[in-house]
């Protein structure tokens, strides 16, 4: 046997492995999952512990920003059966009536300021002087794209909402305004807060990098070629950075505060294609499910649905760090009777 | 039989059976690429005006401009350094020629967002290159030189490879022709190699700007902004959905497909 022979044999022997692992699948029923990005790893681990109790199912899972998550099923018409994003307000704002009628709220977070042992100034930062720190001509930093990541205008919220909880006005300026050209606007009124994010949204000079979602700013942070990232505190946990906690006034994960929060507004400047949630409003962070209306399996959809919802899939979520709220659903006459069990309360605000 | 005059008589289609064969089966690929792109047009076509608005949307022009001549810079870059290389490997038999090719279609396997990931690393602030280039004052995450960076690793295996099958259809009597008269190996590879081979490497440098212009993963991770073509199409769409997005699709493919067609023409005249 000589040289050739072993390579044209590695070769089939790589092409058959290939083949038996993936005709392992076949035959089974397909749940098609898709889901915000900051639930990668938790979705991860309920779909093992999902297919582990039902061997004849195989779940796909998608993750995406939260956004693009809904546009995947209302623009392009993908057929998925359950999906989850970060915010709940997008599903009516954005699937009503037409993909779905119903939204269970089953999971919180907080904003929390990421970052490294190399980022500058990672000895010093604290709760009370992290917009200083961030405002040094050493330091950079970035937050994911306000116009479709819910952690992006989430980021634009806590930052003027900083402004009155620290009692100075200076904040959303020298961290952000001045940052854009032309400069983002932020509209005092009254006390409300409101950040107008222009079409041409491009930071000037590299003080701020703006990603797509917060699993490319993980990566940045990562090389050290920023000191600091806005993210989601359970996203931190997971890819075990560390991580500055702000005061719950300005953190949206506490709904004691939603008259505060809800001082903070993001609107985009522009009105082309814009039919549809163009203010968003600051209020506590809800995560929402649900199985839209055209899933090839709701049966299925529901299923999984409920074993999120279940106190195992709601240890699963936990033990992933992403925190949990006992499910509320907004129409309660809406959900399918397979959900009665589990979500008993209605919102009501 | 001579009744359907214009028609091929049958003479001619046994003889020319194999070509008749495979324009069918080659058909198929052409309606594949056709059917999904005319696919798009013609929905847009519904909404004329959303093209109209994209093609006098100034941020939609320089976001396609910037891509063409990132693009168009990243291909000159892959010419200047790709053809010595490709040169270099059709004509010398040495140790580990094959790992240095497979080095260099590195780029072909890898993906895209692992490919923007690796970038960034080097060329980051505190990066292997990006820290000594950014003592010179020169930025490149987040700015042009990042777009060029990562669209060049993502298109550069195209013309080095196109380029290096070229100059091996070179007989390389015809350069020992040329020394022996006297011209200098530099001389000769000029006006005999280079010219020879030039076809292939216009096919590879086309190649590579096309590449380059659709590179959008890497881009994404190094240079978000300025906004290129790619990140504006998936801006909008992920922010406004399809009726927001798809007007500048058509508006970029069009553009490239008239430079595309112009380019093989001019390519053609030349052979």
């Amino acid at each position: 046997m000589n040289a050739k022979h072993i390579v044209v044999l590695t070769l089939i022997a790589a092409v058959v492995l290939s083949a038996a692992c993936i005709s392992q699948d076949q035959g089974k029923s397909k749940l098609k999952v898709i889901y915000a990005g900051s639930l990668i790893l938790p979705f991860g681990e309920l779909e093992q512990a999902f297919e582990s109790e039902h061997p004849d199912v195989d779940v796909l899972v998608e993750g995406h920003g939260s956004i693009q998550a809904i546009r995947h099923i209302t623009d392009v018409h993908e057929e998925y059966d359950v999906i989850a994003v970060a915010d709940d307000s997008l599903v009516p704002a954005m699937m009503y009536p037409e993909y779905a009628d119903w939204c269970v709220r089953f999971a919180t977070n907080q904003m929390v300021i990421m970052y490294t042992n190399r980022s500058n100034y990672a000895a010093e930062i604290n709760d009370s002087n992290w917009y200083e720190i961030l405002a040094r001509p050493d330091v950079m930093f970035g937050f994911s794209n306000p116009m479709f990541d819910a952690c992006g205008y989430r980021t634009l919220m806590v930052i003027p909402l900083a402004e009155s909880y620290y009692g100075n006005q200076t904040i959303f300026d020298v961290l952000i305004a001045r940052n854009f050209d032309p400069p983002l606007p932020l509209i005092k009124d009254n006390g409300t807060y409101t950040v107008v994010v222009p079409e041409v949204f491009e930071p000037q000079g590299d003080k701020i990098a703006v990603r797509g979602g917060s699993v490319q700013l993980i990566a940045l942070l990562d090389y050290g070629g920023i000191d600091y990232a806005f993210g989601y505190k359970s996203v931190a946990q997971q890819h075990g950075l560390r991580y500055l906690e702000l005061p719950a006034e300005i953190d949206l994960s506490s709904p004691e505060y939603c008259e505060t929060y809800d001082k903070a507004k993001v609107t985009l400047g522009f009105q082309r294609f814009t039919s549809v949630g163009v203010e968003r409003i600051g209020r506590p962070i809800f995560y929402g499910i649900t199985v839209p209306k055209n899933a090839p399996d709701p049966e299925l959809g529901l299923e999984f649905v409920n074993f999120v919802l279940s106190e195992e899939g709601q240890r699963i979520l936990q033990d992933n760090n992403q925190p949990t709220i006992p499910p509320e659903v907004d129409n309660l006459d809406k959900i399918p009777v397979e959900l009665r069990p589990v979500v008993i309360k209605e919102i009501k605000e | 039989m001579n009744s359907l005059s214009g028609w091929p008589g049958t003479e001619k289609l046994k003889r020319e059976k194999v070509y008749i064969l495979f324009l069918f089966l080659g058909l198929v690929l052409v309606a594949f690429v056709f059917i999904t792109i005319g696919n798009l047009y013609y929905k847009q076509a519904e909404d004329f005006s959303g093209l109209i608005d994209a093609a006098t949307d100034l941020v939609v022009l320089k976001a396609i401009a910037i891509s063409i001549t990132m693009a168009l810079a990243s291909t000159l870059i892959a010419f200047l350094f790709g053809v010595p290389l490709a040169y270099f490997l059709a004509r010398k038999e040495f140790m580990g020629k094959s790992v240095i090719e497979g080095i260099v279609d590195i780029p072909l396997m890898i993906p895209h967002v692992v490919a923007g990931i690796a970038l960034y690393g080097v060329f980051m602030r505190y990066g292997l290159i990006g820290a000594p280039l950014r003592k010179l004052g020169i930025v490149i995450t987040d700015a042009y030189p990042g777009i060029v960076v990562a669209m060049l690793f993502m298109s550069l295996p195209y013309l080095v490879d196109t380029a290096r099958e070229g100059f091996k259809e070179v007989d390389p009597r015809l350069e020992n022709v040329a020394r022996s008269l006297g011209a200098s190996h530099w001389r000769t590879f000029r006006e005999i190699t280079f010219p020879l081979a030039f076809p292939s490497i216009l096919s590879g440098a086309i190649l590579s700007w096309g590449r380059a212009i659709s590179e959008f993963s890497a881009v994404l991770i190094i240079a978000y902004h300025p906004i290129s073509a790619p990140i504006l199409i998936y801006e909008k769409f992920t922010s406004f959905g399809l009726r927001a997005s798809r007007p500048i699709s058509v508006l970029l493919i069009s553009i490239c497909l008239v430079i595309f067609i112009m380019l093989r023409w001019l390519q053609r005249r030349r052979g």
